[in-house]
């Protein structure tokens, strides 16, 4: 393990006294706390020259690279995090199915009953707008769980965090997963219905895993997003309550793009949530290869943010055990 | 940095930063170029320390003179401000024992955690579960939530996690002060045969083990090393200093003159409720301000 010092925040520090000369009195314990503080900057810099050309190099695999060395832990804290939900109740499985199912029906009742449904979404009628719904509704689901989690994520293990080497980026690993995983359950019934309603699935359903693995990429870069800014203000978790309603109809859940007019297409693809639910419907519902530039945007912001993401929290990492 | 040193630090310091409010955390996020809002509180200064592979240190010190915060930055746990710091190898830290616990979890699922943590794999630790259980001696409680425990009982499950992590480098803070008589002996059984094949830091209060256990020790005072060497020496030089200075409690109070970097004060209303939550007593220059400000 090695440790270098190379945060700006550190170098900041240490220079903040010579700003102000009068500050500097005669007291003779703070000059000399100064010349120290003077020799612990030149280090610092001396360091960041060093290392920030070796650092580039490595930046953009970061994240993953993270994740991959501490794969043991995360697996070990997954499996215990996911014994805890469904163990702790009796019927913990059957929760995760029925959840999704009572949803779907009441979105399904609403939106064929009461409302009209929007034109593109009721060519195939009733059933093919439900399951389009509920597979809109499943992978919002996943990003308005973590958006609400992420921000307490710190407080909810900062005594861990404080009182053991437990590397506090693996928690939005494992916070990641744990969501994957309650969302595969969800979206094991959203096959089966789709095998029930059509007699088979696409082909085009093998493109799946590519479609996870990016949109995990973009959720963990969400989620160290949030759990960096949330550890220092509670503020952050009460606005994700506004955020997360309002992106709701931002995002394509109880319409398809085809609904809206040519112009605000893009801006609903440029929305990587909506991009992957616009994606995901075409590769499992429709059966059709996604739109190229559909995908090659998802894909380059996810990473971007993923990336992002991390970049952020590992600025703020040092700083954040000490103040949650 | 030479291949036999296990810990190697230069120059290393640790300020906390403190804020007045929690807003000013947010603030300092974001506008942090422009604008510090918090004051430095430096718990550890210009520590310069090389500790051999296989060698065996103690750290000694009075109550709050930083090393506890030595130790958390030796494991990883907090960053330092400035300087540097290499350890290689594999560390264990026996800090706050049992703290890390969850304590609805039962002590076997927080054993694979804990475990996990320190770096082992999962075939490693179901493999060395049962020598954990025996080395605890909590027979079946094991099996039971870590919230039914005694704090006896939580220390000896953390001791044994880290006895079966394959450290090279143990550290361990005040460890055995809650365990009885007969886990103390088992425990310093532990230390004494992990001196032959690993590094071990050991902070204590306790003059005998240190004796005991040390080739060599460190003296922490007031945030910087004050003395460090032979055992023998450096323990007499501690024990004329503890006869003749009087308790005069924790140094370096938050704003005194000791530890505090640099105050800065400006006639913005904000920094006069900084200021005065702080109560700099020490510090005539800030009254002064303050008293500016006000008016």
């Amino acid at each position: 393990m090695s440790v270098f010092i190379n945060r700006r925040d550190g170098a900041r520090g240490s220079t903040g006294l010579p700003d102000r000369p009068d500050q500097m009195s005669d007291d003779c314990a703070k000059g000399g706390i100064a010349a120290r503080g003077k020799r612990c900057r030149n280090i610092g810099q001396l360091r960041e020259a060093v290392g920030r050309a070796a650092r580039h190099g490595k930046r953009a695999l970061a994240p993953l690279k993270v994740g991959w060395r501490h794969r043991e832990l995360i697996l070990a804290v997954l499996r215990r995090e996911l014994a805890d939900r469904f163990s702790g109740s009796l019927f913990g499985w059957v929760w995760a199915v029925i959840g999704p199912l009572i949803t779907l029906l009441i979105y399904t009742m609403t939106f064929t009953k009461a409302m009209q449904l929007p034109l593109a979404s009721a060519q195939g009628g009733t059933s093919s707008y439900a399951l389009s719904t509920f597979l809109g509704l499943i992978i919002f689901g996943l990003f308005a769980e973590l958006c609400s989690r992420a921000p307490l994520l710190m407080h909810e293990h900062a005594w861990f965090l404080k009182t053991s080497i437990f590397p506090s980026e693996i928690l939005a690993w494992t916070a990641v997963l744990r969501a994957l995983t309650y969302t595969g359950i969800s979206f094991v019934v959203l096959l089966v219905f789709e095998l029930a309603l059509n007699g088979m699935l696409p082909l085009s359903i093998l493109l799946l895993p590519f479609i996870v693995v990016f949109l995990g990429l973009f959720l963990l870069g969400v989620v160290w997003f949030l759990a960096a800014i949330g550890a220092f203000t509670r503020d952050i978790s009460y606005l994700m309550i506004t955020f997360v309603p309002l992106m709701m109809f931002a995002t394509p859940v109880f319409y398809r793009v085809a609904d809206l007019p040519a112009g605000l297409r893009m801006l609903v693809y440029a929305n990587p949530l909506g991009a992957a639910i616009e994606i995901t419907r075409a590769v499992v519902l429709d059966g059709v290869f996604p739109p190229i530039f559909a995908c090659l945007g998802f894909l380059v912001v996810s990473l971007a943010i993923c990336r992002g993401g991390y970049a952020v929290f590992e600025r703020y990492k040092g700083i954040l055990i000490d103040v949650i | 940095m030479s291949s036999d040193s296990a810990i190697r630090c230069a120059g290393l310091g640790k300020a906390y930063q403190l804020y007045a409010r929690r807003t000013d955390q947010v603030k300092q996020m974001l506008f942090g170029g422009f604008h510090r809002f918090y004051q430095e509180y430096w718990v550890l200064r210009d520590i310069d320390l090389e500790v051999e592979r296989g060698e065996s240190v103690g750290i000694i010190g009075r109550n709050g003179a930083g090393k506890t915060t030595l130790l958390r930055l030796l494991c990883g746990i907090t960053q330092p401000t400035c300087g540097e710091l290499n350890v290689a190898g594999r560390i264990a830290p026996i800090l706050a024992l049992g703290a890390a616990f969850d304590w609805e979890m039962t002590g076997r699922q927080n054993v694979l955690i804990g475990s996990a943590v320190l770096g082992l794999r999962r075939s490693e630790i179901l493999q060395r579960l049962p020598s954990i259980a025996e080395f605890a001696a909590i027979g079946p409680f094991f099996d039971q939530p870590v919230r039914l425990y005694s704090a006896g009982m939580r220390s000896r499950l953390a001791f044994a996690i880290c006895v079966h992590a394959d450290a090279d480098i143990l550290v361990v803070d005040e460890a055995l002060t809650v365990g009885d008589a007969a886990f103390r002996q088992k425990g310093l059984a532990f230390m004494e045969a992990f001196r032959s094949r690993g590094t071990l830091i050991l902070v204590s209060h306790d003059m005998e083990q240190v004796r005991a256990l040390c080739d060599r020790v460190i003296w922490v005072d007031d945030g910087g090393v004050r003395a460090s060497g032979e055992v023998a020496n450096v323990l007499r030089l501690y024990d004329d200093a503890t006869e003749c200075e009087e308790d005069d409690g924790i140094h370096g109070y938050i704003g005194g003159k000791t530890r505090v970097l640099s105050l800065e004060v400006d006639d913005s209303e904000d920094e006069v409720t900084t200021t005065e939550t702080f109560r700099h007593d020490d510090l005539e220059c800030d009254s002064d301000e303050v008293s500016e400000a006000v008016a």
